[in-house]
Parts: C-alpha cells; structure tokens; sequence
C-alpha cells in the first residue's frame, strides 16, 4: 500500500493554512475560474438563497445588508462605561435606597458606588463616555444609544439566550440564524453566519448561543477561531500520514464522477444533485477561508488601528489591557474582512464562560480589575471596526450592534464588584440605516431602573429594528415548529424608529 | 354520532370508488377538518378563536354556534347555505384596508381558491365537523378494491394505500430488488448495515417467506431496540448533561436510556411503557424500571443555576420553576398526546382546546417533582437479597450443627460461646468512633482531624477500622476505599503534606486491622484524614475510623483526647462521635485477635463432638459462607437515575419537596409576578374523557401522575393511539401519515391516509400494544416494498409522494452514518448499555469544559453505537450536530435532512472519518491480494453489491496512484453510502 509523509520539515499549520487552498480546491479552482464561479473576494457572488428570495422578495426596503454583533459575555456594566450617572459620583460610599426591596442574584445591596474611572463628553452629539471606552469617542456620532434595555432573567444562561435568541430557554435559533435563514447568503466560498468565539472558551450555554435551534442546520453560526492552531474544524483534513494534495484533488474529482453515475441511475431526486455540489461549495469555502483569515495584506496602520500587535503585560491580574487589546482586535478585524467577502452575520465574543479566574464581564468582586482590561481591549476593537468599515463605505449598509445579557447595580457587591442588574443596561448599534448620535430610552438617576417604568426596551425591540433595517418584517419571519408559528421576536417586539436615519 | 357520520361518509367514498378508480375528481370537496378548518386556523382563529384574550369584534369563527351567530352589525359572519349573504365571504373578498379580512398588517391574503373553498362549504351547510384528531376512534372497514389491485396487497396496510393511490389516479411501483430490500430493513429496523453474506444468502433464499422471516430476525436482534430509542430519545429530548450555564454532566441519565432499548427489545406494551414513564415510580417500585423509567419527566434541559444559586422566594427562583414544570408538562403532552399544550402558558390556546387554567393544571401533576439523582432497585439489589437469603440458610444450618455440638459438648462448650460473645459484645462498644454524615453518592469528599495542640515531630499514625453489624457488615465499617492522610501547621490545610496517598485505586479491605503510615522527619500540629471514596453502607455511602493515633517518638498517641473537627458527622453518641475517634479505647491487642483465638478454641472442641460427615458438611457450610461474604463484597453499591424525584440531598438552594406538591397559580400572561387562581391537578377536556381528576382530599403526589399516565392509556382518549401508530410509521417512511408527529390540535397538519390512521391506531390499541407488530404490519406491506425510483408521469400528479406511489430514498441520520464507518472500520463494538462514552475531552470546573477537537478516534470506548455517546446540550458533537442529530434542548418529532458544505468537509476531514477510512483500508487490505479485490471488497462491505466496471477502474486508479485509504476515504464519502433507496 501507498503511504508516504506528507509534511516534511513545515508546520502542519503553515502547511494547510497557506498551502491549504493547495488541497482538495486546487482540483477545482481552475474548473470554477472557467465558470466564472469562483467570485473575487471584493465582487462576492449575490447568493441570494434565503426564504424571502424565494417567497417573492424582501418585505421592506433594506437600509443594510449585513450585520455584525459584539457580545459582551458575563454582563457588561452600563453605569460604568456609558451610562453617565452623576448621583453615583455624588453618592459613592453613601447607602443606596431606591426606595424600593431590592432583590439581587446571590448579594445583598452594598453602598452606592461611582465608576472607578472618570468620564468627558464626545462628539456633536456630547455623549458622555467613561474614560475606559475613550477610544469609542471618535465613534460617538455613528452610534445610537439605548439605555433602557430590560432582561426577562437575571441569571446568565437564560438570560444569554434571549439576547442571543429572543426566548430564555435552549433550542431556539439565534438572530444570526434567522437572518440566514430569512436572506440567505450573499457569497458562495463562505458561510452565511460564522461566530467569533473569545479565544478563552465559549460564553454560558457554548454553541447554543449561535445554533440553529429548530431552523436547517445550515443556518447556525459556523465557528472560527483566528487565535487556535485549527481556526474552523475539519476545513482539512486531520492530522494523518495518507493525504497530500494531490491524492485530494484526484479524490475530489473521482468522488464527483461516482456521485455523479449514482445520480444518473436515479433522476428525480434533487438531493443527490445537492449533495454533489456541497462538495462543491466544500472546495470552494477551502480556497477562501484561510485568505479570509491571513492579515498579511493588511497595511500596518490598520493593523495598528485595530491593536492586533498588543503585547500582553507582565501582571498577576486575571485579564490585562494589552491582551484584551490583541484578542478583540484580531476578532474584529477578521469580522471586517468576513463581512467584506460578503458573509452576512458575524458575531464577535468578549468574554468567556463563568469560571474563575475571571475571563468575561461578570464582575462581582472588583469591576476595576476585571472591566477595566476588557472594556479598553473592547473599545479599541470597536471603535477600529466602525471607522474601519466607514472608511470602505461598508458602515452604510453594515449594522454593528453592542450588546450583553444584562447591567450590573448601582450599588456595590462586596466592596468593589456589582451584583446582576437586568432591570437596566444599555445597547448601542451603528451603521447601516441607524441615526448616529442618537438615543433612546434613559435610565433613573442610579442606572437601577428605566426611568419611565412603561417605556421598557427589549432584545425583541432591538431584534425588530435590525430585521427591519434587512428589509424584514419581523412578523412575518416565521417558522412553523411543533404546532407553532416561531419568530425571533416571539408574540413581541417594536421597531425603534427613534433610532433609525 | 361525529364518528358515525365519518363511518357513513366512508362507507360512501368506497362505495363510489369501486369500479370508478380513474375518477380522480374529489367528491367532498369541502370537508371541515381538510380544506375548511386549516383556513380558517391560520387566517382567523388568532383574533377569532378560542382565546378569549386576543378576540377582536367579539367573533369567535371556531364553532358553529359563534360563527353563525348574530353580530352587533346584525350580519352574521357565516349563513349556512347562503354565501353570498355570510358577512365571512364579504370580508375576504373586500378590495378595500380596514374592511377586508385578514387585516393588512398580517400580512395574510386568501387565495381565490380558498375564498372558494369558503364558499361550497357554506352553501352545503357550514357543518363544524369535529377536528379529526378529537373524534373517537373507531376500525374502518377495509375499502374495497377490484381483483388485480388486491393481488397486489400483503397486509391491511395495503388496502388502504391502494385505495388512496387510485382515487387519484395513480398506481404502486414494482417491488425493490433484494439487495435494496435488505439493505432498507436492516437500517430502518437496526441502523445498521448488512454483511455481504448476509446480503448474498437473502438474494438466493428461495424461501417464500425469505422476507418475512429476515423481519423477525432483525426484530429480534437487540441492535433492533438501539436503533429504535433513538428515535424515542429524540421525542423526549434526552441528553447527559443539564444544558445553560455551567452546563454540569448528568452522570446517571443513561439508565433511563438503557430502559428505553430494553423495553423497544423487549416489546412492552404500550400501555405499560406510558405508565412507566410518568408514574413507574409510584406503580412499580420494587420493579427496576419503575424508577428508571421517570427518566423520562427529567430527560431535558434543566437550568443549574437557577435552581442551585439563586435563594428562595425570588421571582427568578418562580420563573425557573416554572419554565421547568412547563417542559415536563410539553414533553409529555407532546410525546403521548401529540398536543401542544405549552402554547396555554400564557394565553388560552388559540387553536385547540386547551385553556389557560388547562394548563397550569397540567403543571399541578408534576408540582412535587424535581429533577435529581435517585437510587433504584438494580439487578445488583436482587443478586443481593439472594446471597442475604442463602447466607440466612447456610447460618441456619450452621448453628444447627452448632447446637449438636453444644448439645453434645455440654459446659465446656457453652461456657466458650458465651466467652466469644461477650467478647464480640465489647468489641461493637468499642469499635465505634468519628461517622461521617451519609451521603448519595460515593465520590463526595469527607475529611476528618485532629489538632495536637502544638506543632510537634511525629512518627507514625495509625488508622483504626470500625465495627458494625449494621446490614451484616461488620468490620471495617465505613473504612474508606480511598483515602489520603495529610499532615499540616494549618488548620485549612492550605499548605499541607501528603503523607499517604490511596487515592488513585482501592484499598484492599483492612478487615479490623489498623492501618500504619510511618513518618521520618515529619513535623506538624494537624492531621487529616481524606476519603476521596467512600465505603458503601446499603443504598447509601459514609466514611467511618474508630481511632486516630499519632504516636511521638517516644510511642506516646499524643492525639488521645485532642480536638476533633471533621466536614462533617453523624454525632449519635454514645456510639458515634467525633470525640470517640481519639478516646482510645481500641485495645493495643486486636480484639478481632482475641476473637480469633477463641474461635480457634471452638474449632478443637467442635472436631471432637462431629462425626466425619458433619465435619466435612461444616466445613462445606464454612467455605459457602466466606464465599457469599465475598460475593457481597464484590457487588456495587446501588444504583442511581436522573429521574422524576422528591426526595434527595438538598444542594445550595436546590431542595426537594418531599412529595410537597408547590403550590401552582394561574399565571396570566405566563407572568410570575402576578399569580393567579391556585389550581389543582387535571387535564383539557378532549372527547368523551373527564377533565377531572377523581382524586382523594388528601392523595399523594404520585397519585396526580397515575392519573395522568391513565387518562392517556384511556382507550376512549382519541390522540394516544393515532399518535404512537404515526411516529412509528414516519420512522418507517420518512414522513408521517400526519406530518406534524407532535401536533396533532388545529394548526397542525390532517393525515393523508385517515382511515389508514385509524386502521392501525385501533387494531393496536385493541391488539397487544405491540410495536413489533406494527413493525411487522408496515414493514411486510407491499406499500413498504416499493421501489423508490422516481417516475415522471406519476410524480406529476403527486411530487411529493405523499400518497406513496413509491417508498421514499432516506438518507442516514447521524448515528447510522456513524455506526456504519465504524462498521466498515472493523472496529465497531456492540457492548450495550451502560454510562455514555466521551467524544471530547472533559474538564469538570465550576463551568465544565467540553473538547472535541481532543478527541482521538482510536479511543475504544468510542467505538460503540452512537446512542452510548454522551450527549452534551451546551457544546453538541459538531460531526454529529452537522449531520443533523436531535438537537437536545428541544423536542424532536422529526429531524431535518440537510445537505451543507459544512457536512461534506466534516466527512471529508473530520479525525473520525481519516482515521476509520485508513482501518477500513487496512481491513479490505487483509481480505484480498490485488487491488481490484480489495476493492471489490470495500464496495461489497459499504454499498452491498460489486462495483461496476467503470467504477472499479477508477477506484482502482484512486487507489494505486494515492493508497488504498484514499480510496476507501473516498468509498465512505459516496452518495450511494449515506443514501438508502
């Protein structure tokens, strides 16, 4: 039997990664460029598969096309990063008493507590920032405020799927999933929802969060992880001592013409056909990845935009600035170049799972320690992607959401951490058909409560408006599962229109 | 009378049909249940149905009272016989927003051929027929079909297919060759794919009943359960771990998953098997799977955090509670009923016949239950009481001869047994000392110290074993299986040395000797012991020492008297407490030594009054005696089940009820901060059946779920019969004669075959509740034979087979693509049951950790069929995820088919499929000489026939040029492989 050691004195990784389109697409490559299949990465192909293509169109005129949705796992604290509230300043140290029995997750209310850092004022529009966002302020004017979000859960599991999924119970898909499902791709190399996990782990509920929940299984968020040695699972073949790249190309072809006699045996059934050509596209998504993925023809001043070459410091704190900078900023980069090739929705991690020691936003026991570090990385990655895609032209038609699973409490957990907050905390979103500078919805003078207990706003809220700026009526994306007719937005949701352009 | 009407109306579709088979124009063409009712369903009941909360214009168009009723307008929505007069008609058909129905902002129109639909059926009367899934169910009549047609047929099945096909004008498809045959039958009734010796002595059994016979074996063939419960699994979305945050394993689930293969194996009655799962605990306790069998009510989801962290009395503690009584409500109303009573959670349902306060009756038969560990009544109790049994005997026997001896030996011998008694009397008083507190499971942790004072050097510690005849233990009771002892300055422990570690296996058991752990240089003022396992006590475990020593270089126990702290102790003095473990009052010399002296007394003595017989036969006694000892000994403690619980460990906040049901409010709006009317248990009232629940003033927790269990095996009840014969026959076809298996209410589909339906949902109902016999009714049936080739002609007519003109191409679900590489690998392992092996690597952490990108392929515990795999919810397997296994989070009636790029690169590159296609090469390697062969032998195993020609030359290329696992690389990626004709 044949067998001879493919890898020869080079890094496997090397080897797939920039040979990689060497394997199993080479064979192809040349047979799509003559088909004119195989789409530049700038002119992707308008794959227009989804549901409403086929239903005869979109319900709306679209402001956007593609998303991209910034995740702050663990709860990120709206009073101390844009929720400028100076009652806090004033009372820091002082009991707090919102007049009301307030019940927490697992602490009784502490003093009320100021942010640890200070806050200035951006933009036309004089948005107020905490000093750890600072470099967002150059953004301020491309964003929209909502302070008034409320979660149906205070604990994390539940409480992720809604924002994730709209329900607080596993199995539903995620907007991602939905917007797949709703408009299909818009390239033909790559997939239509890829998620950028934390480089530490998965976030409460792992994939769950980006699963296609009773949606076709093609619609849930495919993975990618520019920081690991596989960046996406099984795009080649797993380590073994038989497949080189011509024994790829010879079986792909081989493969094609065997699948392709079987079909011939059996017309009528589109599903062979279907299969023969996710082969197809399998190849293809081979070629383009890893180029998705290789920043060397990125310029050094966007790579320094972004922070990617942060330098990790020398402390024994849990998380530290520099590599918070480099993780989110790599996450975000490869989001634009994924988003560029014409991948619909991106979905980008901050923050890991709750496990100790602290490596998401769950600051229970010093907000300065932990948030400080992933708040800058954070601020840096966003704000880069924002003039990044605006710069492109691409912020016109690109809806950036920043969002997390609840807030924290005015008042202090401990003596420096805050306990869960989901009766208010804050999402902010850019781009595409959104009023820069604009804001909704405004919190009590502690960011304990929305000030106007009637005008709660809801992920179904915000669901809503993203749909709506694709051109889709939220209502009208269903899904009829075991007896119901499913919607992201459950029996809910408005759109803001007091934050649209 | 509605199912009368439905007989009459039957009777005369027959009637009509016989000798008229070409006439494919319908005759009723507006039939409620059918055209009408969907309509209406999905256009009008949401603002003009059932729930009374979202009604608009007070008109509610579900029932023929309403709909014909007088309106404020003085119109009525529906006029019987008079369309054009029917206000419903004007509605639909207005051109202009705000009059025309349904409203714009729905985004709903009628089509013209709906509005028609409309039309005829008012004009013949607007008659409400009852909704077919709550009518009654009676046996149709075989309908009638002309000769040449009923040749055709080969069991009940068929007549009805027939009859359908020809109301249409179309006709079966010839019968499929028998390799296809085999091949169908043995992944639709195993998952698993035949030899090819097997496939070559079925094409050349001349046997008539060749097929039929391979039936039964493939029904008797326990891979035939594993194949089966999959799909029960997937119903009742069973999984290993407890999903959302810190997603923690379910050790002890696969119990109940072992219990669902063995009753498919087994062919429980139907009935039996619903009772099993709702109430086996409280019906069949002593059984094995009374218990295991509620696995079902706790097979989903359940959130840690909420029940385990968050405090009693918060609105989140009332919302998790809540969200989780409402899945063990849908899963068994789904499951059994095909009803989706959870849509009643916060409004009446809009459809179907289940109100609010129906539903959260619902939720009161399962108000005491939790989802936790539970022991049950194993195989291992009853070989148990067996051996307690004989030893009673063998002990009888003994002390006869015993008592021959004493009767024969007079005082010398009385005096010694009374001198081993007392004895055998001190040594139980002061055999006892520290007992830890009991616990469920034998791998918590319990440790227990001492404080010597000061800081001190220390030469040796000695552990003393207890002594208890507690369930016949006797000595070393409570002694840890596996321990540590670990010297510290600090009382945490914090900064310690470990001084003896037993951690890693079992110790053999010290019997009443102690344990010595000699010291040389070692300073420290605490020491500590650490059970890592504990010793089992009869459904429970402890861990229990008579005496802590700690002898100083000069053989001083400086631990006599000192302070004792421990995680925690039973503290029942005066036998047990922790002040006991250092009060040293274990005598230097072993008492079991004095004992032990004595007996070899008594032996002398006992020698001289037996005769040669009875000596042997004492001696034999002996001998079994020590054996069944040692049996005992070697049988594990009882076993656990995730399982519906009232009764367990609390941890943090999460407590059981003790059978306590909590008290269940309406919740409007489904809204836990505003409850409503406390309700009791019942059940929505369908057919003839009482919503009512006859139950005592003061009945037991499990009596709700007995009723339950019984109102849904009530013969009378119209769903649970039409239910189970459907999912079985979607398995069989790839769709079901409903296709919508778990609803069954107004929004769901209406079966193709309705007669069909009933047919098979009487006859099992009435029959043995056999699923093997339905099995064999479908399976056997000509319909089930088809051919799944395509044919133009017919397909247009019916493109999406729905009236099964031929049987439908299945492409293989995760697991029999799965299994089958396994399979062809060679490597495949057919031990059944037990715990569920790992594809990823594990951390356990406060929030586990799942790795599949660690796994490696080459793991043997892996290589067992799928259903063992462990079932994570947070992180799914994502090679079996892509090939769309059951998402476990959710219930599943059916799974998707889908068909990505994703999927081809997972079969492509997964390490699963390289390395399985390099055995499979290695193996076909082994089987023949030439390439050719070997390959010849790789289709034979993977397809079920020989290559052609043209396909042997160009696998032979392949595998010449790059190997012979490429080829077979390429062979497992083949459409052919994962598709069934």
């Amino acid at each position: 039997m044949m067998r001879q050691r493919v890898i020869r004195g080079m890094d496997r990784r090397q080897f797939l990664w920039q040979l990689g389109g060497g394997l199993g697409g080479v064979a192809l490559a040349s047979l799509l460029k003559e088909d004119g299949l195989l789409a530049a990465p700038h002119q992707a192909a308008v794959g227009q598969r989804g549901l409403l293509h086929r239903q005869g169109g979109l319900h709306l005129l679209p402001r956007a096309k593609r998303v991209v949705q910034l995740y702050m796992s663990g709860a990120a604290s709206q009073c101390d990063l844009f929720d400028y509230k100076p009652r806090l300043i004033r009372d820091h140290g002082k009991p707090w008493d919102p007049g009301e029995k307030v019940e927490l997750f697992q602490s009784n209310p502490g003093m009320t507590m100021a942010a640890p850092w200070g806050w200035k004022q951006y933009g036309h529009c004089g948005k107020w920032l905490a000093d750890v966002v600072a470099p967002l302020g150059d953004c301020v004017d491309d964003m929209a405020f909502v302070h008034s979000m409320v979660s149906k859960s205070n604990v994390h599991g539940p409480a992720t799927f809604m924002q994730a999924t709209g329900f607080i119970l596993p199995g539903f898909p995620s907007m991602g999933a939905w917007i797949a499902y709703g408009l299909g791709s818009l390239n033909d190399n790559l997939p239509t929802f890829v998620v950028l996990p934390d480089p530490r782990g998965f976030a409460p509920n792992g994939p769950k969060n980006w699963g296609a929940g009773f949606l076709p299984a093609e619609n849930q968020g495919t993975i990618i992880r520019p920081h690991a040695d596989t960046p996406i699972a099984d795009l080649f073949p797993a380590e073994n001592n038989y497949i080189t790249p011509e024994s790829e190309s010879r079986v792909h072809a081989a493969l094609a013409e065997l699948n392709q006699m079987h079909l011939d045996q059996r017309p009528g059934d589109s599903r062979l056909d279907a299969r023969i050509q996710s082969y197809e596209l399998a190849a293809r998504m081979q070629l383009s990845a890893p180029e998705v993925l290789d920043l060397s023809d990125e310029p050094e001043y966007i790579l320094d935009m972004y922070g990617v070459n942060a330098k990790p410091e020398d402390t024994n704190a849990p998380m530290n600035r520099g590599q918070e900078t480099a993780y989110f900023g790599r996450n975000c980069l490869i989001a634009r170049r994924l988003l560029e090739r014409g991948v619909r929705f991106v979905q980008v991690w901050s923050g890991a799972d709750n496990g100790f020691p602290r490596r998401n936003w769950d600051s229970h026991e010093d907000i300065e320690r932990d948030h400080g570090p992933l708040a800058w990385g954070m601020s840096i990655g966003a704000s880069a992607l924002i003039k990044d895609l605006k710069q492109r032209g691409m912020l016109d038609d690109t809806i950036v959401l920043w969002t997390t699973e609840f807030g924290r409490m005015p008042c202090s957990q401990g003596s420096r951490g805050r306990d869960h907050n989901p009766f208010v905390f804050t999402n902010w979103l850019a781009g595409g058909g959104i009023r820069g500078g604009a804001r909704y919805g405004e919190s009590d003078e502690w960011s304990y409560k929305p000030a106007d207990p009637a005008m709660t706003t809801y992920c179904y809220d915000i669901h809503a408006t993203i749909l709506h700026l694709l051109g889709i009526d939220h209502e009208r994306l269903t899904f009829r599962h075991n007896g119901i007719d499913r919607r992201l937005t459950d029996v809910h949701g408005h759109v803001i229109r007091e934050i649209l352009a | 009378m509605a199912g009368l009407m439905s007989i009459c109306r039957l009777l005369l579709v027959v009637g009509l049909y016989v000798g008229a088979v070409a006439n494919v124009v319908a005759v009723d063409s507006a039939d409620f249940a059918r055209d009408v009712q969907p309509i209406l369903a999905n256009n009008c009941f949401a603002c003009h149905g059932p729930d009374e909360a979202q009604r608009k214009g007070g008109l509610q168009l579900h029932a023929f009272d309403y709909a014909t009723a007088r309106l404020p307008s003085g119109n009525s929505a529906i006029m019987p016989g008079r369309s054009n007069q029917s206000e419903l008609i004007r509605r639909v058909t207005a051109n202009e927003d705000g009059v025309r129905m349904p409203p714009p902002e729905t985004g709903k129109r009628l089509t013209p051929e709906q509005i028609e639909t409309l039309r005829r059926w008012i004009d013949s009367g607007a008659e409400y027929a009852e909704h077919w899934a709550f009518r009654p169910i009676t046996r149709p009549e075989l309908p009638q079909l002309d000769d040449a047609d009923a040749d055709w047929v080969r069991t009940p099945v068929d007549v009805f297919v027939m009859a359908e096909l020809r109301k249409r004008g179309l006709s079966p498809s010839p019968e499929a060759d028998r390799r296809t045959l085999i091949r169908r039958l043995y992944y639709d009734l195993t998952g698993l794919p035949p030899s090819a010796e097997e496939i070559e002595a079925f094409e050349k059994d001349t046997d008539p009943q060749a097929y039929e016979k391979l039936v039964e074996r493939l029904l008797a063939s326990p891979h035939y359960g594993e194949r089966w419960a999959r799909h029960w699994l997937d119903v009742v979305h069973y999984g290993d771990t407890h999903g959302f945050d810190k997603d923690k394993l379910r050790r002890n689930a696969w119990p109940y998953r072992d219990y669902v293969i063995r009753s498919f194996n087994d062919d429980k009655p139907y009935e039996r098997f619903v009772l099993e799962q709702l109430a086996g605990d409280v019906l069949y306790p002593d059984d094995p799977d009374g218990i295991v069998a509620t696995g079902f009510i706790a097979a989903g989801p359940w959130d840690y955090v909420g029940h385990v962290e968050l405090r009693e009395g918060t609105i989140d503690k009332a919302i998790t509670r809540n969200l989780d009584r409402d899945d063990m409500v849908a899963t068994a109303m789904n499951t059994f009923v095909s009803l989706t009573a959870q849509c009643a959670r916060c409004h009446d349902h809009k459809f179907d016949p289940i109100t609010l306060k129906d539903y959260y009756q619902l939720q009161a038969i399962f108000a005491a239950v939790d989802r936790a560990d539970r022991p049950y009544p194993s195989e291992n109790t009853r070989r148990r009481q067996t051996l307690v049994n004989e030893r009673k005997t063998v002990q009888k026997q003994i002390d006869s001869l015993d008592g021959l001896v004493a009767q024969r030996g007079g005082e010398v011998v009385a005096a010694l047994n009374v001198e081993v008694q007392e004895l055998r009397n001190a040594a139980q008083k002061d055999t006892k000392g520290y007992h830890s507190d009991i616990a469920r499971n034998e791998h918590q942790v319990k440790w227990v110290q001492v404080d010597l004072g000061e800081t001190v050097p220390l030469t040796r510690i000695e552990l003393w074993p207890a002594y208890d005849p507690f369930n016949n233990i006797g000595e070393d009771f409570g002694f840890p299986p596996r321990y540590r002892v670990e010297v510290s300055d600090d009382p945490m422990f914090t900064n310690a040395v470990i001084v003896a570690d037993h951690t890693a296996n079992d110790v053999s058991r010290p019997r009443m000797h102690s344990q010595v752990v000699h010291l040389d240089d070692v300073r420290a003022r605490f020491v500590r012991v650490t059970a890592t396992k504990l010793a089992p006590r009869r459904n429970d475990y402890i861990f229990a020492l008579a005496e802590l020593r700690v002898i100083d270089s000069t053989g001083r126990n400086i631990a006599r008297d000192a302070t004792v702290t421990s995680l925690d102790s039973i503290e029942a003095p005066t036998a047990w407490s922790k002040a006991n473990l250092v009060d040293g009052k274990m005598d230097e010399r072993s008492v079991s030594a004095a004992i032990s002296a004595l007996d070899a007394r008594r032996r002398t003595l006992r020698d001289q009054f037996l005769n040669d017989r009875e000596r042997e036969t004492y001696a034999a006694l002996t001998r079994r005696m020590e054996s069944i000892g040692r049996e005992l000994d070697s049988i594990p403690a009882d076993s656990l089940v995730y399982a519906a619980a009232t009764d367990f460990k609390q941890l943090g906040q999460f407590r059981p009820t003790r059978g306590r049901p909590r008290p269940i409010h309406i919740l409007y709006r489904g809204n836990e901060k505003s409850p409503g009317e406390q309700v009791g248990p019942g059940v929505p009232r369908i057919g003839d059946l009482s919503a009512e629940f006859d139950l005592p003033e003061n009945h037991t927790e499990g009596e709700r779920r007995v009723a339950l269990a019984r109102w849904i095996i009530d013969r009378r009840n119209p769903l649970t019969w039409r239910s189970i014969v459907n999912r079985v026959w979607q398995y069989h076809f790839g769709q079901g004669i409903v296709e919508t298996p778990n609803d069954f209410g107004r929004m769901g589909a209406v079966p193709t075959h309705p007669e069909l339906l009933d047919y098979l949902a009487a006859t099992f109902r009435d029959g043995g509740q056999s699923i093997k016999d339905l099995h064999r009714m479908i399976v056997c049936s000509a319909t089930y034979r088809q051919s799944s080739a395509h044919d133009p002609e017919k397909a247009r007519i019916d493109a999406g087979n729905q009236f099964l003109w031929r049987q439908n191409r299945q492409r293989l679900d995760a697991e029999a693509i799965r299994d089958s590489v396994l399979v062809m690998a060679g490597k495949l392992d057919t031990t059944m049951y037990g715990p569920g092996y790992f594809t990823f690597a594990f951390k356990d952490d406060h929030s586990p950790g799942y790795f599949y990108d660690r796994y490696n392929p080459d793991d043997p515990t892996s290589h067992r069929r799928s259903i063992y795999r462990l079932i994570v919810r947070s992180v799914p397997d994502p090679f079996m995820e892509v090939l769309d296994c059951a998402d476990p989070s959710q219930a599943v009636a059916k799974r998707l088919e889908t068909l990505t790029p994703l999927q081809a690169l997972s079969l492509l590159n997964n390490g699963f499929m390289v390395r399985m296609s390099e055995h499979f090469a290695d193996r076909v390697a082994a089987m023949a000489d030439d390439v050719p062969d070997q390959l010849r032998a790789a289709m034979r195993l993977a397809l079920g026939r020989d290559p052609t020609s043209q396909e042997l030359s160009l696998l032979t290329s392949v595998a010449q040029e790059h190997g012979l696992s490429n080829a077979c690389r390429l062979i497992l990626n083949l459409n052919e492989f994962v598709f069934v004709d």
